[in-house]
C-alpha cells in the first residue's frame, strides 16, 4: 500500500531515512519542474531541487504538518528560485570564460546551421519559455503554480502570500501578456515554416 | 466592424480566470453561475475566453528538459552524518556498506583460497587448498606421541605461517594495485565523459544564447538604419527647403538689383 506523504513524514521525523527518501523520489520531479519554469535554467534548476530537499531535511524536525508537505516544499523551492533570481540579476547575463571567443564559438558550435535556421529550429516550447522569462516574476510563478502543478487559487495565494483576488489577477495578466505576444509572433512563425 | 463591448457589472477578470480553471471555491458559485449565464450572452467573454483556452494549451507544450537524478539514493544510507555530502556526492558509500563489503570479499577470498581456520587446545590451524599435503600429518594426532606431536605441529605451523604469507602478500598486493587502478579508471573516464557532456552543453547554449543575442542585434540595427535613413530624408527635405529659400531670395535680390 502507499503511503501518504504525512505518513512518510512523520516516519522520516522519527529517523526512518527509507520514507524520507521515497518523498524525495515522489517529489523530486515536480520541483526541479517548478524550478526550471521559474528560473529557466536545467543545471541551476537541479541545484535549487537538491537544495530544496536538504533544506526540507535539515527542517523536517521542525515541520509540524500545519500546511501540506508539498506546499512546504514548494515554499522551500519557491523562496531559493527568488533567491537566485536576486543573484541573478546582479550578476551579468553572459559571463564568458577568459580567453574564449565566444563568436568563434557560437560559429563553431553550429558551422552550417545560420542564425535564422537556429533560431527558426527551436519549436513552440521554447518560444513559450522565452515569453514565460519575460513575465514579472510574481505573475510568471502564478502560471507556473496553477498550469503546472494544480494548485488551488486558495493555495497559491497561501504559498506566495497574497490575497486570493491578487493571485487570480495576476495569472489574468500573465496569460493576457502571453496571448499578446504569441500573436505577434504567429505571423513570423508561418513565415519560417514555409 | 467594432469590437463587442462586455457590461459585466462584478470583476470580469478574476471571473473568467475562475471559469477559465474551473477554480472559484464553493463560496462563489452564485457568482460564477452569474458569470457563466454572463459568458452566454457575451461575445467579447467567449472570444477572451477561447482565447485564453488556446494559450493554456500552447502553455501545455512547455516542459522541462528530462532531470538527470543520481544522488537521491544515498540520502537513505547515512542522512544524519552529513546529508549535504550524501547529496552531491553519487558516489559516496556509507561506512556500514563499506565494512559489509569487505567482510564478503575477505569471506569470497577465503573461500577461493579453501581455508580453513581451526582454533583448539594445541592453538591456531590454518589450513588453505594449497597446503593440504604439509597439513596432513597433523590429521591424525592421537596416533602419535604427545611431544613428537607438539614439535610437530610447530614446525607445520612455522611452515604453513610462511607459505601463507608468502603466497598471500603479492596476490593481496596485486589484487589492491589492480583494483585501486580499474577504480581509478572508470572514475576518471565518467569524470572525462561528464566533463564533456557539460562543455557540449554548455556551448550549445552559450551559441544558443549568442545567436539570439545576434538576431536581436540585427533587428535592432535595422530599426535603427530605418530611423537614421527617415532622419536624413527629414534633413534633406529641410536642407532643400532651405536651399530653395535662399534660390528664390537670391532670384529676388538679382532682380531687385537689375531694376
Amino acid at each position: 500500500m502507499t503511503s501518504t506523504d504525512e505518513e512518510l513524514v512523520a516516519r522520516s521525523i522519527g529517523g526512518d531515512s527509507d520514507s524520507f527518501n521515497e518523498l524525495v523520489l515522489r517529489w523530486e520531479r515536480p520541483i526541479y519542474a517548478l524550478a526550471y519554469r521559474t528560473i529557466g535554467r536545467e543545471e541551476d534548476a537541479r541545484d535549487v531541487c537538491q537544495e530544496t530537499f536538504l533544506r526540507a531535511f535539515r527542517a523536517l524536525p521542525g515541520f509540524r504538518g500545519q500546511a501540506k508537505f508539498s506546499s512546504w516544499l514548494y515554499r522551500i523551492a519557491l523562496n531559493l528560485c527568488r533567491d537566485w533570481i536576486r543573484r541573478e540579476r546582479r550578476a551579468p547575463i553572459v559571463q564568458a570564460p577568459e580567453d574564449v571567443d565566444v563568436m568563434e564559438l557560437a560559429a563553431a558550435a553550429e558551422p552550417t546551421e545560420s542564425i535564422e535556421d537556429l533560431v527558426a529550429r527551436k519549436d513552440l516550447s521554447r518560444a513559450v519559455e522565452r515569453l514565460m522569462a519575460l513575465l514579472p516574476e510574481e505573475q510568471r510563478t502564478a502560471i507556473v503554480l496553477k498550469e503546472y502543478h494544480g494548485l488551488t487559487f486558495q493555495e497559491i495565494a497561501e504559498l506566495v502570500g497574497c490575497p486570493l483576488s491578487t493571485v487570480k489577477t495576476r495569472l489574468y495578466q500573465g496569460l493576457t501578456v502571453l496571448r499578446r505576444e504569441l500573436a505577434k509572433g504567429e505571423p513570423k512563425k508561418t513565415k519560417a515554416t514555409l | 466592424m467594432t469590437e463587442p463591448v462586455c457590461t459585466y457589472p462584478g470583476d470580469r477578470d478574476e471571473a473568467l480566470i475562475a471559469l477559465l480553471y474551473d477554480d472559484g471555491g464553493a463560496e462563489a458559485s452564485a457568482d460564477r453561475a452569474r458569470f457563466e449565464a454572463h459568458v452566454r450572452a457575451c461575445a467579447a467573454c467567449r472570444v477572451e475566453l477561447d482565447a485564453l483556452r488556446g494559450i493554456r494549451a500552447q502553455l501545455a507544450r512547455w516542459a522541462p528538459p528530462e532531470p538527470k537524478f543520481g544522488a537521491r539514493a544515498n540520502l537513505q544510507s547515512n542522512p544524519q552524518s552529513n546529508p549535504q555530502s550524501a547529496l552531491r556526492n553519487p558516489r559516496w558509500v556509507p561506512a556500514w556498506a563499506q565494512a559489509v563489503a569487505a567482510v564478503l570479499v575477505v569471506g569470497v577470498a577465503a573461500g577461493i583460497a579453501n581455508l580453513d581456520v581451526h582454533y583448539d587446545r594445541s592453538g591456531l590451524t590454518i589450513r588453505t587448498g594449497w597446503s593440504s599435503r604439509a597439513a596432513a600429518p597433523a590429521a591424525q594426532p592421537a596416533a602419535a606421541p604427545a611431544a613428537a606431536d607438539a614439535a610437530l605441529w610447530k614446525a607445520d605451523l612455522a611452515a604453513l605461517e610462511r607459505q601463507l604469507r608468502s603466497e598471500l602478500r603479492p596476490s593481496q598486493a596485486a589484487n589492491t594495485a589492480a583494483a585501486q587502478r580499474s577504480s581509478d579508471a572508470d572514475l576518471v573516464r565518467r569524470v572525462r565523459a561528464l566533463v564533456d557532456d557539460s562543455e557540449k552543453r554548455q556551448q550549445r547554449e552559450l551559441a544558443l544564447r549568442i545567436a539570439e543575442l545576434m538576431r536581436d542585434v540585427n533587428v535592432q540595427r535595422q530599426a535603427d538604419l530605418v530611423r537614421v535613413d527617415r532622419a536624413l530624408g527629414l534633413v534633406e527635405n529641410k536642407v532643400g527647403v532651405e536651399v530653395l529659400k535662399n534660390r528664390q531670395q537670391m532670384n529676388y535680390f538679382i532682380r531687385t538689383s537689375q531694376r
